[in-house]
């Protein structure tokens, strides 16, 4: 399952930087910008009180992005792990942070935490910083009509091949928040990503679950450290966390056959 | 209920498909401008053009195309789409044509704030669905 999904995650990247490099060469009118969901929800609010877009976005952000709640309710944030280009770079910026600092240490009862990365609870504050950061920037797109952050965003700095807007300080942007997934592995996604944690309830919710057999379970840990998400797996009867990607990384390394199992959740709690 | 690990990128496919799929069945108006009634005749032919319109891309951009027509006589309505840079325009056919209303929307654009004219901003790739050749 991995090598598929990393193979699902290159193909949606080969897609992104073809579309990119069409529209920088003006060998297309679609950008990479009109495939975005999280332009769908910047639109949002200019649509219901002015009845029309934001610039640069249209119908095919708003229906993605309501397609993307749909899926989010069903298979979780299966979009950050499977789908979003910068969600798999930062993956492989992350898995490049582990080579280079491979040494683990542990919290006080036992979870296992990579060499930078922040204790659970530090975590659980940080990842609280992405509800401001989404804040302003619905606020300021709303206010100027524009999507003004587009300079800042990792996903239009990396694929758009020196889109419009994008300045030296844009690269330099980018680069420290990949430098920083490289000490602090998934720091975008986990602390800073606006789109995350605007599916975050959806996810919460959503009916596909890993559940862990405690019968055959032998509580290895193995699954813990594996979670790029950093959620103890090994600790719960089933994963509910709103992080969860459904990446499987955790059933990838489970040395334990139907140990974690995928299931769909009824309506019933 | 035991699910195949599969279904997770089956189910991203399927919804991909259905957001492409439901944004090609509406379509919301960037900019509607209606220019003065008195510039058709009574009981004139109307007719709409449909333009596909290089350089509309948004809600500023479309407002400015929209008075490159301003001074075309037998201009009704112009309706722009930027998401998809479509443009239409309602016209008395006897009063202009559709080559008219590509000349003026090409033509040079006045910006009042600078007092400035401006170039090439717009460029007609398709007229009704058919493309132009160069």
């Amino acid at each position: 399952m991995k090598r598929f999904r990393v193979g699902f995650q290159l193909a949606v990247l080969a897609a992104v930087l073809a579309t990119g490099f069409r529209f920088a060469m003006g060998w297309s009118r679609t950008s990479i910008e009109t495939y975005c969901p999280f332009g769908g929800l910047e639109s949002a609010l200019s649509l219901f009180t002015q009845q029309r877009f934001t610039c640069a976005t249209g119908e095919r952000n708003l229906a993605l992005f309501l397609a993307l709640l749909g899926l989010t309710l069903v298979t979780r944030k299966s979009f950050c792990g499977w789908v979003c280009p910068v969600g798999a770079v930062s993956e492989w910026f992350a898995a490049l942070g582990r080579k280079l600092f491979p040494k683990t240490r542990r919290e006080g009862d036992g979870a296992p935490l990579h060499a930078l990365e922040p204790t659970r609870r530090v975590d659980r504050l940080l990842r609280w910083l992405r509800l401001p950061v989404l804040a302003a920037i619905l606020y300021f797109t709303f206010r100027t009509g524009e999507l003004i952050f587009r300079g800042f965003d990792p996903y239009y700095v990396l694929f758009s091949f020196h889109g419009h807007d994008v300045f030296a300080w844009s690269y330099a942007v980018v680069g420290a928040v990949l430098l920083g997934v490289v000490l602090f592995p998934m720091a975008w996604c986990r602390y800073l990503c606006p789109l995350g944690v605007s599916l975050w309830p959806f996810s919460a919710v959503g009916r596909l679950r890993l559940v862990r057999n405690e019968g055959t379970c032998t509580g290895c840990g193995a699954c813990d450290r594996a979670c790029p998400q950093a959620i103890l797996v090994s600790r719960k009867p089933e994963v509910r966390s709103g992080e969860c990607t459904l990446c499987f990384e955790c059933t990838e390394v489970c040395p334990e056959k139907d140990a974690l199992t995928l299931r769909f959740r009824g309506l019933r709690p | 209920m035991k699910i195949p690990g599969w279904i997770v990128p089956l189910m991203i496919v399927a919804f991909t498909l259905a957001g492409l799929g439901g944004a090609e069945l509406f379509a919301i108006p960037s900019v509607i401008v209606d220019y003065p009634e008195d510039r058709a005749d009574r009981g004139g032919e109307m007719r709409t053009v449909t333009l596909l319109v290089e350089g509309v891309k948004c809600v500023d951009t479309a407002r400015s195309a929209a008075r490159t027509l301003e001074g075309e006589e037998g201009v009704i309505r112009f309706t722009a789409y930027a998401s998809r840079n479509r443009v239409e325009v309602l016209f008395d056919a006897g009063k202009t044509t559709v080559q008219g209303i590509v000349e003026a929307l090409e033509g040079p654009v006045f910006e009042k704030e600078t007092g400035e004219f401006h170039f090439g901003l717009y460029r007609v790739v398709e007229i009704d669905g058919a493309g132009i050749s160069e």
